[in-house]
């Protein structure tokens, strides 16, 4: 077995993993594993409404945002 | 008659009280409010959430929203973030359910203007983000209230602001940390595989390389906090543990990659690897296990109204505590606490001082006597004029100490901090000489670098940094299994050195309520007809009175009226009956001359005294037993008191306390204290009321009994569930088993040194056996403090 093999496959495996990690480090920072109760509950509020509902709350942010910055 | 369901609470109420409202059933006009409103504002998914939850009806009615607008409000608790938005902290009162968080943060987000309403579910705790041209606080609490919670502010103290970022940042650190090492294991167990069977040298190469490539976040990143601490080190000319772990590990980093790239020799990526988690992970039990900033101010705030009824022009008017000028006259009703201090000038009842002198029996108060900010009234209603603004009133002044007092808490240095000190010294000097020895032996640098380097990694503090945070953690373990709650682990090592123990009286050797001690039966009566008259009463003797008798089927009274300070009268079937103290009975004209040095309640049916109870405050059961197995460890036990001489006097004979300070204020206890303090004892104070927390910040270490008021659970390092003081002579045994442990735990880590250097110094070590060794010394380490359980169990 060439030494290429072992190289080809660490590195996959450690690209593999870093992916992972770097998908729990975002969880952690985004803080949703701050609250241990809602983290637990969180199944039961992970629908379609709940897309939509951060949806337009993005849109309404916006929105707020540009009226802020108006001169009045 | 049957019982119904409420459509909202889901509470169970007889069917004939229930509003009944097109097929659906509520308790009260609130609950129906709620549930229209859900269902209008397509809200109703709720109820399908909660299931059978039950919540609270939603029964008071708040005007009181306008004062979220005021400028001063928004000054104290809004916040403006970086565009241009607005925050608040608030604590929203009624979450019972995860269904109850999905729909205030529905209903917010559903708001016009709202942007962000985020609410712990754990704490109660939410944070809210809105646009203020769009819409006001006062809607936003207003919204809350109309789905049937409520909302208060509370002003999160930047302590408790860093420390949630600190843990955060350990954590992120740790993942880091706990990821690439336990990689770089899998790579170097092929690598010591090859070690001892051959292995190629560019296969080795390649595995260097991965390992390489693992390490380096774990060095830079994750052991970041490292190499900041040996910084500040050196700034303060002070070698600390983080300069051995930062020069060790980069050292060995740096000399692993001249290996690697040099394809000869031994690289060292997996030890520091593991030097840097296992030493991460001590400082992260440390700070996982600190004390949560406490939102102290807020809870005191709690104690008092914002808002005062005072009387200006012949009119009421409500006015903010900050507006009321010195000389006001202020309106104060039953049951409300006095926020400002003063003076009556009309009126006359029963004032609650428990705040200030820890006794539970109201002081009776007339025109001409003083009020006390943070006293309750319990019956009066009386007219005061001020004679402080409340910027300058007792609540205030005690606001200010205690800020002070929990400042500057004495701090006792921990053994282990000493001792790494001395430790991470000797190491790096006796590091520098092998070097130099072996230099000048003579050998090749190369050879005299690793020996060197080979000192550092295997004295690695691995051990040294688990020892203490490891026993403590078992400790803390154990003690919240028997309901003794520690804020901070280094607080079991300052107990253990403690040795002064000063009790509070009511509420910590007593039970701080009147119990019923002796009763005088004159003549025959039904005592259910007393539980009836004395269950009308709050008073604290009447409540003992009816604690003692405890019957069952109450039966109902006429015309019960009520005497301020004298008892309770009431008549039933053409009896009248009559029940409290002596000048109840004589203003009556019935003979009431019996004396005692206690409480004494007389209970007269027409005008004719039936029985007589004699009631006292009592020492808790186990209290005599306690405090004679804490005399046992060596501690001296004093008692401190509001209370006078003689009461005093008589409740430390009872449990055997000799030394006894008695008539003190809340700030002489604190005085105390710290009196003791400056004689170099080390203080450990329990007590329970808001007349202790001054002395509670100001000792070492402050215990708190667990139905003691909120603010000295607060305030203090150690709150006893328990409420008894066997939990308190059990955190004294759990402490100094701790710390006999933890200076057991040291002890082995410098054993297993003074073992290892010389073979480290002697170029004896190879990266197998300074892997191993490391991992077994720590072992060790975590073994021995998993003793803690039996030798407290057996």
């Amino acid at each position: 077995m060439d030494s290429w093999v072992i190289a080809m496959m660490l590195g996959a495996s450690l690209v593999l993993g870093g992916v992972a990690l770097i998908a729990f480090l975002w969880g952690i920072k985004s803080g949703q594993f701050d609250d241990k109760e809602k983290f637990l509950n969180a199944a039961l509020y992970d629908d379609e409404s709940e897309l939509n509902d951060a949806a337009e709350r993005e849109h309404k942010k916006k929105k707020l945002k540009e009226k802020n910055y108006r001169p009045e | 008659m049957s019982k119904i369901e409420c459509d909202h609470c889901h509470l169970e109420f007889d069917a004939s009280v229930m509003i009944e409202d097109a097929g659906h059933y509520f308790c009260c006009k609130g609950c129906q409010g709620v549930f229209h409103l859900l269902n209008e504002s397509g809200l109703e998914r709720f109820y399908e959430k909660a299931a059978n939850t039950k919540l609270t009806p939603q029964t008071t009615h708040y005007d009181d929203s306008e004062t979220f607008n005021s400028a001063s409000f928004y000054e104290r608790y809004v916040t403006t973030n970086e565009e241009g938005f607005q925050e608040i902290s608030l604590i929203i009162e009624g979450i019972h359910c995860a269904a109850c968080v999905w729909l205030n943060e529905k209903a917010l987000h559903k708001m016009e203007g709202v942007i962000e309403a985020h609410i712990n579910y754990t704490n109660n705790k939410a944070r809210i983000t809105w646009a203020d041209h769009t819409v006001k606080l006062s809607a936003i609490i207003e919204m809350i209230r109309a789905i049937g919670y409520n909302a208060f502010p509370y002003d999160p103290s930047a302590q408790e602001l860093s420390a949630n970022r600190q843990r955060k940042d350990y954590y992120l650190r740790m993942a880091v940390a706990t990821f690439a090492s336990m990689n770089i294991m899998w790579v170097a167990v092929a690598q010591y595989a090859g070690y001892f069977t051959g292995i190629t040298q560019d296969v080795k190469t390649i595995l260097n390389v991965a390992e390489w490539v693992l390490a380096t976040p774990v060095l830079f990143y994750s052991g970041w906090v490292f190499f900041k601490g040996a910084y500040y080190g050196m700034k303060n000319r002070v070698v600390n543990m983080d300069i051995l772990v930062a020069t060790g590990a980069l050292l060995t980093y740096i000399y692993s990659i001249y290996i690697t790239l040099n394809q000869e020799g031994e690289a060292y990526f997996d030890s520091v690897a593991m030097i840097i988690t296992f030493v991460l992970f001590g400082k992260f039990l440390e700070v996982l296990s600190k004390k949560n900033a406490a939102d102290t101010l807020d809870i005191m705030s709690k104690q008092v109204p914002s808002e005062v009824n005072v009387i200006q022009d012949g009119d009421v008017r409500s006015l903010n505590i900050n507006d009321v000028e010195v000389g006001s006259i202020v309106l104060l009703k039953a049951g409300e606490k006095i926020a400002i201090d003063g003076e009556v000038v009309e009126g006359e009842g029963g004032i609650d001082e428990s705040s200030l002198t820890g006794e539970s029996e109201p002081v009776y108060k007339r025109v001409g006597d003083t009020l006390v900010s943070g006293t309750t009234s319990i019956d009066a209603l009386l007219q005061y004029r001020t004679t402080k603004d409340f910027a300058h009133s007792t609540i205030s002044n005690l606001v200010t100490l205690l800020e002070k007092a929990m400042r500057k808490k004495p701090h006792i240095e921990q053994m282990a901090n000493r001792l790494s000190e001395h430790f991470s010294t000797t190491i790096l000097v006796l590091a520098l000489f092998t070097f130099l020895f072996w230099w000048f032996w003579p050998h090749d640098f190369e050879t005299s670098f690793m020996v060197g380097i080979s000192v550092i990694i295997i004295a690695c503090p691995c051990a040294l940094a688990l020892a203490t945070p490891v026993a403590t953690l078992v400790g803390l373990g154990l003690g919240a299994r028997r309901g003794i709650l520690f804020k901070e682990a280094a607080q079991l090592e300052t107990m253990a050195k403690a040795n002064v123990i000063v009790l509070d009286k009511t509420g910590t050797i007593t039970k701080g309520i009147p119990e019923v001690i002796r009763v005088t039966r004159l003549a025959p009566f039904d005592e259910a007809l007393l539980f009836a008259l004395v269950s009308s009463s709050n008073h604290p003797i009447a409540q003992g009175v009816g604690r003692y008798l405890d019957v069952d089927t109450p039966q109902s009274l006429h015309e019960v009226t009520q005497w301020q300070a004298r008892g309770i009268g009431a008549s039933v079937e053409g009896n009248t009956l009559l029940g409290g103290n002596a000048r109840l009975m004589q203003e009556h004209g019935i003979d009431a001359s019996v004396h005692s040095k206690h409480s004494l309640f007389y209970f007269a049916v027409n005008g004719k005294v039936c029985a007589i109870y004699e009631l006292s405050d009592v020492t808790k059961e186990d209290s005599l037993q306690a405090i004679e197995s804490i005399k046992r460890r060596g501690i001296e036990v004093v008692m401190l008191t509001g209370d006078h001489e003689e009461n005093a006097r008589h409740i430390a004979d009872t449990v055997g306390i000799e030394h006894l300070q008695h008539s003190l204020t809340p700030e002489a206890k604190a005085a105390y204290v710290q009196q003791r303090q400056e004689n170099g004892d080390v203080v450990i104070m329990a007590g329970d009321g808001v007349n202790d927390i001054l002395a509670l910040a100001n000792a070492n270490i402050g215990i708190a009994m667990g139905n003691g008021s909120d603010i000295a659970i607060e305030v203090s390092d150690v709150v006893l569930l328990g409420d008894n003081l066997t939990a308190l002579s059990d955190a004294l045994a759990i402490s100094q088993t701790t710390f006999k442990l933890i200076k057991q735990n040291l002890g082995i880590s410098l054993l297993y040194n003074a073992i290892t250097i010389p073979l480290a110094m002697a170029g004896y070590i190879i990266p197998l056996i300074a892997a191993i060794s490391m991992s077994l010394s720590s072992l060790l380490v975590v073994g021995n403090s998993m003793r803690v359980r039996w030798s407290l169990t057996k």
